[in-house]
């Protein structure tokens, strides 16, 4: 028999009470680790998301360049536009490598009559400019298999073909080949126009706003909606990539009226801090429960050693040293928080899809794909601290132990 | 041929305050213990037997004289110095048997290796447990036995360590009589084939009287010592 073979079987005297506990060091660990795993996630769907736009640079019409970043990022009316002209101002600057304009608006989708979801009744329209664009973003791909093949770019001239992103296609079941149907109202004009489009590619999923949105010329983009001079944003690429040379080409073309511009490196910062009091609060939450579960383990081993006060003296009288029931104690405090943070990692792991929606519903994240990432490191980062607290929230219960005299704890365990 | 002194006692107090009065429980007690013997302490409840027992142990500290344990003194001692004292020298049984209710029979018996941090050796384990007339129940949880039985599983826990004194404080306390007279045949053939020196308390006197030599407490003090040989002597 071994000192950690007996303090489990001391734990499984009273199964429901050292039950009740692990739950509660699980619950804490899971708490923790889903936090740890939001933080994680949040910043890589981020990074992703932010990466995965293709440009470091946005020149835009002025407003909150932070609105616009999100709206960027997940797609949304409330637009400005600049004029068509800053483009062909902006582009002859000599530190660009790459420089896309992009043109966005929202058209009312006419649904499949699959689905009648009223929130998903608008598109997400974006005109683009095909080799520019393609530049930035070299790993966009056609969907290929039943219903994507033969998936290709719109000609540039086109004013009825689209290419749709995976999500956009899928959620109206619309393969290559099928009808668009979308009504646009075009700027300043009294009456919506019904317009057809042929889909004639779809992309495969990315992960990004792209997955959303529907690309089509801008030229045709602009006409369309009546913006024949307008542009959303220039995503833009600069040939070195510093903090320095970002300053320089925002302080040059800051000076254009009406326009503003917007580095993708802040507006990650700034997504992040962003989310800073909702992460403060849930970290307060985990605290709390952290504390809780501490409480608890103190309580249950404190319990279980005047319940043995008794066996704790006679142990004394068998011969045990002070150490060895300060060892025996201090193990069952370990083990419940051992199995409570191995509980709570698997609890955590389970419910990571669930933590997810949760936070998506409650908080507007304005990023698209997976926001919590549980990987090894959170998961051993939980178990050190479970044991890191173990080991303090042991101190007390054992040396309470193994300062009993073992006449007096004999004495009042027959008491 | 004499025997050698295990336990010495001279002058031993041990007085407890309770409240404002001043509690004599043990009060100038001069004790040699021999090799070899069983002895039986007797007395009316409050008399200072468990006391007794207790200090010539190692188990409390007294207040007032000398003990010494196997030769050595054992006065200010530390407990963990009283530990050391004790491990190997002294065995316990006591009135409330103290199973560990989670561990069978046998690893009852082996718990006090545990702390000595000697390997189990199963055969010897069931050497004690036949000892004790308990080697088929050696799976067995404590819950399954009965009280006669629980108490011999606590003498065999006090065996396994080989001790010089098996020291035993109402062991029969909980028992009906068959039961109490099977554990003091026990302790006798205990002294009697393996030279274990047996120190008991016990409220009974017909037990009591099975020992070799029997000490008489009242009022924290000695009031009798006689041996079996001068109790069965004429005159």
């Amino acid at each position: 028999m071994r000192f950690v073979s007996l303090a489990l079987k001391n734990l499984i005297r009273r199964p429901v009470r050292t039950g009740l506990t692990i739950a509660g060091v699980a619950l804490a660990v899971a708490v923790a680790v889903s936090l740890a795993g939001f933080n994680l996630g949040y910043q890589q769907a981020i990074e992703r998301s932010i990466d995965r736009l293709g440009f470091q640079m946005m020149i835009m019409a002025k407003g909150c360049p932070y609105e616009a970043a999100t709206m960027m990022l997940k797609g949304g009316t409330g637009l400005l536009y600049l004029p068509s002209d800053t483009y062909d101002t902006v582009r002859s600057d000599p530190e660009i490598q790459s420089i896309t304009p992009i043109f966005i608006a929202v058209a009312e989708k006419e649904v499949s009559g699959i689905r009648e979801d009223s929130s998903s009744a608008f598109a997400i329209l974006a005109g683009v400019e095909v080799q520019s664009f393609m530049e930035m973003k070299p790993w966009l791909q056609f969907e290929t298999g039943p219903g994507f093949d033969g998936g290709r770019w719109f000609r540039q001239d086109s004013a009825e073909e689209v290419v749709m992103g995976y999500e956009a296609a899928t959620y109206e079941q619309r393969k290559v080949g099928d009808t668009f149907l979308a009504t646009i109202y075009p700027h300043g004009m009294p009456d919506p126009v019904l317009k057809e489009f042929r889909i004639v590619g779809i992309f495969k999923r990315t992960g990004t706003q792209d997955d959303g949105t529907v690309f089509m010329p801008i030229e045709a983009a602009q006409v369309l909606f009546n913006r024949p001079d307008q542009l959303t944003i220039l995503g833009i690429k600069l040939k070195e990539f510093s903090g320095a040379k970002l300053q320089e080409f925002e302080s040059r073309w800051i000076k254009l009226p009406e326009v503003q511009v917007v580095s993708l490196e802040q507006v990650k910062s700034t997504l992040v801090l962003l989310i800073g009091t909702a992460q403060v609060m849930i970290a307060a939450v985990a605290v709390i429960a952290v504390v809780v579960a501490i409480i608890g383990v103190i309580n249950t081993i404190l319990m279980s050693v005047y319940e043995r006060t008794g066996e704790i003296g006679i142990m004394k009288a068998l011969g045990a040293f002070r150490g060895d029931v300060f060892q025996l104690i201090w193990l069952e405090t370990l083990t419940i928080c051992v199995l409570g943070a191995i509980s709570g990692g698997a609890l955590a792991l389970a419910g990571s899809r669930l933590t997810e929606s949760a936070i998506k519903a409650l908080i507007d994240i304005g990023i698209q794909g997976s926001i919590v990432t549980i990987s090894w490191e959170v998961l051993a980062g939980a178990f050190v601290g479970a044991m890191v607290v173990g080991f303090f929230a042991g101190l007390y219960p054992a040396w309470r132990a193994s300062s009993m005299l073992p006449i007096d704890a004999i004495r009042e365990g027959i008491g | 041929m004499a025997k050698e002194t295990l336990i010495e006692a001279r002058g031993l107090k041990r007085y407890y305050r309770r409240g404002s009065e001043v509690v004599k429980a043990v009060d100038g007690i001069d004790l040699d213990i021999r090799s070899g013997e069983m002895v039986s302490v007797m007395g009316p409840s409050g008399s200072g037997k468990t006391t007794l027992i207790h200090l010539l142990s190692c188990l409390d500290a007294p207040t007032g004289g000398t003990l010494t344990i196997m030769g050595r003194a054992v006065g200010g001692l530390a407990e963990d110095e009283l530990t050391k004292v004790r491990r190997g020298v002294l065995g316990f049984v006591f009135q409330n048997f103290y199973l560990l209710p989670t561990l069978n029979v046998a690893e009852n018996v082996e718990l006090p290796l545990l702390f000595y941090r000697q390997p189990v050796k199963r055969d010897e384990t069931l050497e004690v447990l036949r000892r004790v007339s308990l080697e088929d129940r050696a799976r067995h949880m404590p819950n399954q036995l009965s009280g006669g039985q629980m108490q011999r599983v606590a003498i065999a826990r006090a065996l396994i360590i080989r001790p010089k004194i098996l020291i035993a404080d109402e062991p029969t306390g909980n028992l009906d009589s068959e039961n109490g007279e099977a554990v003091f045949e026990l302790f006798r053939s205990l002294v009697r084939d393996r030279g274990i020196t047996v120190l008991v308390t016990t409220h009974n006197t017909p037990l009591g009287r099975l020992a070799d030599r029997i000490i008489t407490l009242k009022d924290g003090r000695i009031d009798g010592d006689s041996h079996r040989d001068s109790r069965n002597s004429p005159g």
